[in-house]
C-alpha cells in the first residue's frame, strides 16, 4: 500500500496487519466455500473474514477501516445474505418438499465444491450475514473506541 | 400446502424485517407497505390453520428440511403446530397486525423508524417461532431473539435517561431469565440425548430423576422471569413505561403470552406434571402473590403506563392461577383470561399511547379532562378499563368468574377471595385513571388537543368490539378456542403420538387414542340479558338521580379543611382548579396501608443488582421447593 494519503501509526503492526489480513480473508473464504465438504462452515468463516476488519483497524486506524469498509454497506450486505437464505431455504417448498429442504443435490460429483445443491448456498448466505455482521459489530465498536480517544 | 403454513407464518415475519432494514429511511411509504403486507400475511397463514386443526381436530407437523424421525429418534428440528399453539398464534398474530397499523401513525415523528420496524418484525416473527416450534433449543432460540428485540425496543426513545436505564434493567434481568432457560435444555439434552419436544415427553413420561428436576426448576423460573411473576417482576414497569405505547402492547400481548405458553407446554406437555399437587401448588401460590402485588403497587403508580405495567403483572397472575389449577375449568379461565388479557391490556396501553400522541405525557397528575377533547379514545378507555376490572358485559368478567369458579371448585377458596380483592382494587385504580386522565378539569396547555387520527382508533375499536363480543358470546368462544386449546394441554399423549409416530408413543403410553375430553358446561354462570337488564336499571337510576341533582355538590357537606389535598373529591366546585392529582383519590386507603407500601417502595428500589439477587433467590426457591416437595 503505497497510497500517501493513509497515515501509518507503527510500522510493525502496519507490516502484521498487510501480511495476515489477505490470509485472514483467503481462509474465512476458503471456510465457507467449503463448508460442505469440510470441518467449518459459514459461520466459521465468516467470523474469520471478519476477523480482518480487526487487523485494517489495528494497522491504519479507525478512518481507513471505515472508509474501505462502509459500514452502511455493511449493514445493507447483512439484510441481503439473510434474504438470500430465506430464498434458499423457501426454494425447498418450491420444489416439492420441505422449508431448509436441500434440492439440486444430485449435480456435480460429491466432493467437488460445485456438488451438493442448494446447501452450499445456503451455507454462502450464512458466511456472508456473518462476515458482513460481524464486521459490521466490529466497526460500530471500535467507533466507540475512537469517540472516546477524540 | 396446509403442513407448510406454520413456516410461511413464521417466516414471512423474518422476510419482512430484512427487506425493511434494505428499505432507505425516508421511504416511509414503502416501509409501511412492506410491515403491513408481512403481517398481514402471517395472520392470514395463521387463520389458514384454524379449519385444519380447531376445526377438524388435527396437529400439524413439519420437518424442517424433510430431516424425519429414523427409529424412533427425532434428528432435524420440527414444527408442531396443536391446538394450543394456534390458539396462541391466532390473537398473537392479530396483535401483531393491528400493533403495526398503529405504529404508523403514533411513530410518525420519531427518528430511527427503519430500526424500530426491523425489530419489530424479529421480535413478532421470533414469537411466532417460539409458539409454533416443537423442538426445545428452538425455544431458546426464539425467546433470546424476542428478549434482545424487546430490549432494543425498551431502549428506543434513546433521548430520554430512563429509556435507556430500562434498557439496561431488562437486558440484565432478561438475559439470566434466558440463562437459566438454556441451562435447564443443556441439562435435558444431556439426559435423553435430543432435543425434540415430543420425545423429551414421551421420554419423561413418569420417569423423574433428579436431573430432570433440577432442570424443570430451572425451566419454570425461566420463563417466570420471561413472564414477570412477582419476584421476577422489577424490570417490567420500567420497560412497560420506556416503551412506545404500540411495543408496550406487544409486551403484554405477546411477550408475556409467549412466556404463559412456555410455562404450559413445560409443566403440561413436556413434563406431564401438572397432576401433582406439589406443582399445581406452587403456580397457584406463585399466581396469587403476582396478582395481589402488581395491584397493589398498580394503585400506588402516578403515571399511566406504569401503572398499567403493573396491572399487566397482576392479570398475568390470574392466568398462572388458572393454568396452575389444572383442572378443566381452570385451564379453560386461564386460557381464557391469557386472551382477553392480550385485548383488553392492548387496548388500555393503545389508549395511553393515544393520550402521549395527543399531550405528549402521561404522567397522571398532569393530565385531565381529555374526556372532552378526545371523546372516542375516552370511550374505548372505559370499555378497556371495564374488561380489565371484570365488570359484564365484558370479556374480563366471563373469565375472571371462570378463574372465581374454578379456584372454588378446587377447594382454594382463599385464592378465591384474594382474586375477587383484587378484581375490586383493580377497578379502583381504573376509577383513579379516568378520573385523573380523561375527566375532571382540562388543564390549560390541553385545550387544544386533538383525537388521534383514524389509523390509531382502527385497532383501539377493533379490539374494543373484541372485548364486548367475547364478553357476550363466551360459550362460543370457549367452544370454538378455548375448549380445543384446554383440550390440547391435557393430551400429551396425542402430541407425542403425532410427531414421533404411533409406535414410539405406545412404547411410554398406555391408553393411546382415548384420552379425556374435556366435558366442560358453562354451569349457568352467565346471562348476558339479565346482567344488560341490570345494567340498563342501574344506568337508568344513576341517570334519575342525577337528573333529579344528586350529585349536585352543594347537597352534601363538608368542612373547609386548612389542606385542600386530603378533602374528599367532589366534582364541580368551580372556585378554584381541584383536579385531583393520580396520587391522592385513594389516599385513605394509602394511609392505612403505608407499612406496607412503604415496604414495597423499599423493595422496588431501582437498583438492578437487588433484581438480579431477587431473579437468583427466586431460583434458589423453587429449586428447593421442587426437591422437596415434588416426586
Amino acid at each position: 500500500m503505497s497510497n500517501k494519503n493513509v497515515k501509518v501509526k507503527e510500522y510493525i503492526i502496519k507490516s502484521a496487519a498487510d501480511f495476515f489480513a489477505p490470509i485472514g480473508l483467503i481462509l474465512g473464504i476458503y471456510i465457507i466455500l467449503h463448508g460442505h465438504l469440510s470441518p467449518g462452515g459459514g459461520f466459521q468463516g465468516g467470523v474469520i473474514v471478519a476477523s480482518a476488519a480487526v487487523l485494517i483497524y489495528l494497522g491504519y486506524g479507525y478512518e481507513t477501516a471505515t472508509n474501505t469498509l462502509k459500514p452502511n454497506l455493511l449493514k445493507k450486505s447483512e439484510a441481503i445474505g439473510a434474504l438470500m437464505y430465506s430464498f434458499f431455504a423457501l426454494l425447498g417448498i418450491f420444489y416439492a418438499a420441505n422449508f431448509c429442504r436441500n434440492v439440486f443435490y444430485n449435480v456435480g460429483n460429491p466432493g467437488d465444491l460445485f456438488s451438493s445443491g442448494t446447501i452450499f448456498l445456503m451455507n454462502f448466505a450464512v458466511g456472508y450475514k456473518v462476515l458482513t455482521g460481524v464486521g459490521f459489530l466490529i466497526l460500530l465498536m471500535f467507533g466507540l473506541l475512537a469517540n472516546k480517544e477524540a | 400446502m396446509t403442513q407448510h403454513l406454520p413456516i410461511l407464518a413464521i417466516i414471512t415475519l423474518f422476510i419482512g424485517a430484512f427487506i425493511v432494514a434494505l428499505i432507505k429511511e425516508k421511504n416511509e411509504v414503502l416501509r409501511n407497505t412492506v410491515v403491513l403486507i408481512a403481517t398481514f400475511m402471517s395472520f392470514i397463514f395463521t387463520l389458514m390453520m384454524y379449519k385444519p386443526i380447531i376445526g377438524e381436530g388435527n396437529i400439524i407437523t413439519y420437518w424442517m428440511g424433510n430431516w424425519e424421525p429414523v427409529q424412533n429418534w427425532a434428528i432435524g428440528i420440527g414444527l408442531e403446530v396443536d391446538q394450543l399453539s394456534l390458539f396462541f398464534g391466532l390473537f398473537i398474530s392479530l396483535s401483531i397486525v393491528l400493533s403495526a397499523l398503529y405504529s404508523f401513525k403514533y411513530i410518525e415523528k420519531e427518528t430511527g423508524k427503519d430500526k424500530y420496524y426491523v425489530l419489530f418484525l424479529m421480535m413478532s416473527a421470533s414469537v411466532m417461532g417460539f409458539i409454533f416450534t416443537g423442538d426445545l433449543f428452538n425455544m431458546y432460540v426464539m425467546i433470546e431473539i424476542m428478549t434482545f428485540a424487546s430490549v432494543a425496543l425498551t431502549a428506543f426513545r434513546n433521548n430520554k435517561p430512563e429509556a435507556v436505564e430500562a434498557g439496561f434493567k431488562y437486558i440484565a434481568i432478561g438475559s439470566i431469565g434466558s440463562s437459566l432457560i438454556l441451562l435447564a435444555t443443556v441439562i435435558i439434552y444431556a439426559q435423553f440425548h435430543t432435543l425434540n419436544l415430543a420425545q423429551i415427553a414421551g421420554e419423561l413420561h413418569n420417569n423423574y430423576t433428579i436431573t430432570t428436576l433440577f432442570a424443570l426448576a430451572l425451566m419454570v423460573v425461566g420463563y417466570a422471569v420471561k413472564v414477570f411473576a412477582v419476584p421476577t417482576h422489577f424490570v417490567a414497569p420500567d420497560a412497560y413505561m420506556t416503551a412506545p405505547s404500540s411495543i408496550s402492547m406487544l409486551f403484554s400481548g405477546i411477550v408475556n403470552k409467549a412466556a404463559v405458553y412456555g410455562i404450559l407446554r413445560v409443566l403440561y406437555v413436556v413434563y406431564q406434571s401438572m397432576n401433582l399437587p406439589s406443582v399445581q401448588f406452587m403456580l397457584i401460590f406463585w399466581g396469587t402473590v403476582t396478582m395481589f402485588i402488581g395491584v397493589t403497587m398498580a394503585l400506588a403508580q402516578h403515571d399511566f403506563k406504569r401503572l398499567l405495567a403493573f396491572h399487566s403483572i397482576s392479570q398475568i397472575g390470574y392466568v398462572i392461577t388458572g393454568i396452575g389449577l389444572a383442572t378443566a375449568l381452570g385451564i379453560t379461565g386461564g386460557l381464557y383470561h391469557a386472551l382477553n388479557h392480550t385485548l383488553f391490556k392492548g387496548l388500555l396501553f393503545l389508549c395511553a399511547g393515544a393520550v402521549y400522541y395527543a399531550t405528549g405525557t402521561t404522567d397522571l397528575d398532569k393530565l385531565g379532562g381529555l374526556a372532552k377533547r378526545m371523546p372516542q379514545t375516552a370511550l374505548i378507555f372505559i370499555i378497556g378499563a371495564f374488561s380489565i376490572s371484570g365488570i359484564p358485559p365484558f370479556n374480563g368478567f366471563v373469565s375472571k368468574w371462570i378463574i372465581y369458579q374454578a379456584s372454588y371448585e378446587a377447594g382454594y377458596a382463599p385464592v378465591t377471595i384474594i382474586a375477587l380483592i383484587v378484581s375490586v382494587m383493580t377497578l379502583a385504580s381504573f376509577i383513579k385513571v379516568a378520573q385523573s386522565a380523561f375527566f375532571g378539569q382540562l388543564p390549560k396547555e390541553f385545550k387544544n388537543v386533538e383525537e388521534v387520527p383514524l389509523s390509531m382508533r382502527v385497532p383501539m375499536w377493533i379490539m374494543a368490539i373484541l372485548c364486548i363480543v367475547g364478553g357476550i358470546f363466551p360459550s362460543s368462544f370457549t367452544k370454538y378456542l378455548i375448549t380445543p386449546a384446554a383440550n390440547a394441554v391435557m393430551n400429551s399423549a396425542k402430541y407425542v403420538e403425532v410427531m414421533m409416530g404411533p409406535e414410539f408413543a405406545s412404547k411410554f403410553y398406555n391408553n393411546l387414542g382415548n384420552a379425556p375430553v374435556i366435558d366442560y358446561k358453562l354451569a349457568g354462570y352467565w346471562q348476558p340479558i339479565a346482567w344488560l337488564i341490570l345494567f340498563g336499571i342501574l344506568l337508568l337510576a344513576f341517570t334519575l338521580v342525577a337528573l333529579l341533582g344528586g350529585f349536585n355538590p352543594k347537597h352534601f357537606s363538608y368542612s373547609d379543611e386548612e389542606d385542600a389535598k386530603y378533602d374528599v373529591f367532589y366534582s364541580g366546585e368551580s372556585a378554584e382548579f381541584s383536579h385531583v392529582g393520580g396520587s391522592d383519590l385513594f389516599w385513605g386507603l394509602k394511609y392505612q396501608f403505608r407499612h406496607y407500601f412503604d415496604l414495597m417502595h423499599k423493595i422496588h428500589n431501582g437498583v438492578v443488582n437487588d433484581y438480579a439477587l431477587s431473579v437468583v433467590l427466586t431460583a434458589a426457591v423453587v429449586l428447593l421447593y421442587v426437591f422437596t416437595f415434588v416426586r
